[in-house]
């Protein structure tokens, strides 16, 4: 990235300004289609700005851990493409790739918004597994907090398909939260929300803040070398539970 | 589902297709930001999106080579894009898919432009049902275009099969599942042929005739890809008119 | 001269006279034929405008670059093509011992350079060896498509020479598809916006009076100011000059 760039997003934050003319706790435009892989139980197409991803959830059946007998199981895949970026390459997950899964993964987990235990089948034998694979097309900066809506949007929407393995009716997902993932970047000492992929990339530091129907936190992820004062976190906690009250409210109402 | 007992009644397909009918087909082209040239392709239930990424620099650099461009094609099938889940990465079946499309490409590809250069070329089917690698050909082919690559023209593709004794164009899931024989086939508008694979069972004569019903698929499908193409500037164009 | 405007794809016929074969077609069986994706012009010979693709490095181009690696008494630069461009320590406009190289020019540093030299392996060599030539250390830089360069800088320059009247900015269009600009910020934003509409409409004729009216409209209420600030800012930088002609 030329110093140029840089410089311009700089001066531009110390008039109180961003690149694209948003404010700090702005986000870009949102539009979530859903439905959108017949094939799969449950899907989703998230564009963010200009990152633009798809969520499919494929749910069979499967044997439960031997630690969680009565509980289904989740997990979660996330897929950097080479097609959605010159900078990502083929191969086995980057260590960003499995780092953003888990942090999806996290949040959907830890928040318990899936009822795991309606998803046992019989006891020790049989359980729903549930797979949430996301798959980035384009990226335009901040695929955590894209990635992390498209699976709840795809689950939200998803059936467990118990009559194709003859257990009766399909019924939809058991779903009692909707945890939503908002991603902060610091540059410079300035807090901004959403990061387009330049801020991204000049940001020594990410954090992301999952939280709750309630307002309760589920999962947080910092992401990145430079420290953060408490102050900053605080702030930032702050402001990631109220834009996600905002991004819930307005995008996914169960 | 199971082997239903026929496939064709009175010359009408499980589809509502007729035999020589292809499945509807949406493009657009330019669907991606960051990558060079993009397309999405829908065959069917087909849901494919190219990407092409170059010419730009080859790593590792060994794979250069100094008097032309190299061409690489990957072709992905998303872990959701199949009844049963599948395992994410490349398998053997998608490392021969990915091949036979590159070869069904380079043949118009000016690829002596750009020595030392790679040209990248990504195929991600987000939704899978019989005939992805010619869906897959489709768009890789119109994302190259948009790309600005020079070519010779574009490349179409689509498959021919024997359901029940019956040549159809352009398989579906339960056709291809359980049907005679499978052809996928590439060409260019001045009937190249670039791609042919074949399997299951065909006379020489249903094989000829086969083929001439893939060729007349591959120019409906070229003229859709042309239209598609120009529709990326359409609206642009008819701001021109008003004036 | 009437230009005509066909937008064409790639194995389209053009013509049954294979020496009007230019840029963006190709020959087979005594025919020509579209290579590419873009706007036909038929000016004596018949070129494709392709609408999109890379910058490929020609002798003699001023490019804008970034220099992405500074080796033992080479600076690597990115000028937005597939080949990256050598600047060799002997082609600073001045002395300079190896160690100190990143002193003057470091990674993420951007540059007016020229093309010296290409060879066939599209081996590129720069020069900063040229009066028009220095490092950018103000204004913005932006891209465009390289193959609408042209279009942008207008017959004689007068698409740039317009541009750069009614924003009062000083604005160089690298053949890379780089474009340099400085000025007031407000003045930048709006050169900006105008290069982007000239941009997407490249390929539809009577771009110039659409591009004034738009300038019109732009500057709308707040014009009186505007066209004061012009005034100020036209005083006009020596570079400017240098750069146009």
């Amino acid at each position: 990235m030329s110093e140029l760039k840089k410089d311009l997003i700089y001066n531009l934050m110390i008039k109180g300004e961003r690149e694209d003319g948003r404010r700090f706790d702005e986000y870009r435009d949102i539009k979530i289609e859903t439905n959108v892989i017949e094939k799969a139980e449950g899907s989703a197409r998230v564009q963010l700005g200009d990152t633009h991803l798809v969520v499919g959830v494929k749910i069979q059946t499967g044997t439960p851990f031997p630690d969680t007998p009565d509980k289904g199981v989740i997990m979660t895949n996330l897929e950097l493409l080479p097609l959605a970026s010159p900078m990502f390459e083929s191969g086995p997950p980057r260590e960003d790739a499995v780092e953003l899964a888990r942090v999806v993964d996290r949040g959907i987990r830890e928040s318990e918004s899936i009822d795991l235990s309606k998803l046992c089948i019989t006891p020790g034998e049989k359980v729903w597994m549930v797979f949430i694979d996301v798959h980035v097309l384009d990226d335009g900066g901040n695929i955590m907090d894209a990635a992390s809506l498209g699976a709840i949007a795809a689950l939200m929407t998803a059936k467990l398909p118990a009559s194709r393995f003859d257990l009766g009716d399909d019924t939809p997902v058991p779903m009692r939260d909707v945890p939503v993932a908002v991603t902060a970047v610091e540059i410079g000492g300035t807090i901004m929300l959403d990061p387009s992929m330049n801020e991204q990339r000049i940001a020594g530091t990410k954090l992301t803040v999952i939280s709750n129907q309630d307002g309760g936190i589920s999962g947080m992820q910092k992401s990145g070398v430079n420290p953060l004062t408490t102050e900053q976190i605080n702030y930032i906690v702050d402001a990631a539970i109220e834009k996600a009250k905002e991004i819930r409210e307005k995008f996914l109402e169960i | 589902m199971a082997k239903p007992e026929k496939l064709i009644e009175n010359g009408i397909r499980l589809d509502g297709r007729r035999p020589d009918e292809l499945r509807p087909i949406k493009i657009k082209v330019g669907v991606l930001n960051r990558a060079d040239g993009s397309c999405y392709f829908e065959f069917g239930l087909n849901k494919v999106i190219a990407a092409v990424y170059g010419p730009r620099e080859v790593h590792p650099r060994h794979m250069q080579k100094s008097n032309s461009a190299v061409v690489r094609y990957k072709y992905n099938m998303a872990s959701f894009s199949v009844e049963d889940r599948k395992r994410p990465g490349p398998d053997r079946r998608s490392i021969e898919v990915s091949k036979v499309s590159r070869e069904a490409l380079e043949p118009v590809i000016f690829q002596e432009y750009f020595p030392r250069s790679a040209i990248d070329i990504f195929v991600e089917v987000l939704q899978a049902d019989a005939g992805t690698r010619t869906a897959g050909i489709n768009a890789a082919s119109l994302a190259l275009a948009d790309a600005g690559i020079p070519m010779k023209s574009l490349v179409s593709a689509c498959a021919v099969g024997k359901v029940d004794d019956t040549l159809v164009l352009d398989l579906n899931k339960d056709e291809d599942n359980y049907g005679q024989a499978d052809m996928p086939v590439a060409m260019t508008p001045d009937g190249k042929i670039t791609l042919l694979q074949m399997d299951g069972h065909l006379s020489g004569d249903e094989f000829k005739e086969g083929l001439e019903m893939a060729k007349k698929g591959c120019l409906e499908i070229a003229q859709l890809q042309r239209a598609a193409l120009l529709e990326k500037y359409a609206t642009r164009m008819d701001g021109e008119s008003n004036e | 001269m009437k230009m005509e405007k066909k937008l064409v794809i790639p194995g389209d016929f053009l013509s049954d006279d294979v020496k009007l074969a230019d840029e963006g077609t190709y020959v087979e069986d005594g025919k020509v034929f579209s290579s590419v994706f873009g706007i036909v012009s038929i000016n004596k010979l018949i070129r494709v405008v392709s609408l999109s693709g890379k910058y490929i490095p020609k002798r003699d181009d001023i490019v804008i670059g970034i220099v992405t690696e500074v080796s033992f008494s080479n600076w690597i630069v990115d000028i937005r093509s597939p080949y990256d461009g050598l600047l060799h320590i002997s082609e600073f406009p001045r002395r300079i011992d190896n160690v100190d190289m990143s002193k003057y020019l470091k990674v993420g540093d951007s540059i007016m350079t020229l093309v010296s030299d290409v060879d066939e392996t599209m081996k590129v060599e720069l020069t900063l060896n040229d009066q028009r030539l220095r490092q950018i250390t103000d204004g913005r830089v932006i891209e465009v498509t390289p193959s609408k360069v042209p279009r942008l800088i207008g017959k004689n320059g007068s698409m740039i020479g317009m541009l750069k009247n009614e924003t009062a900015c000083n604005i160089y269009i690298a053949q890379n598809g780089r474009v340099w600009l400085t000025g007031k910020d407000k003045n930048i934003d709006l050169a900006i916006r105008t290069i982007q509409k000239i941009e997407n409409e490249s390929h539809i004729s009577g771009l110039t009076e659409r591009i004034v009216k738009f300038l019109k409209q732009e500057k709308g209420i707040p014009a009186k100011k505007q066209v004061k600030k012009k005034e100020e800012d036209n005083s006009g930088g020596i570079l400017d000059e240098l750069l146009d002609k």
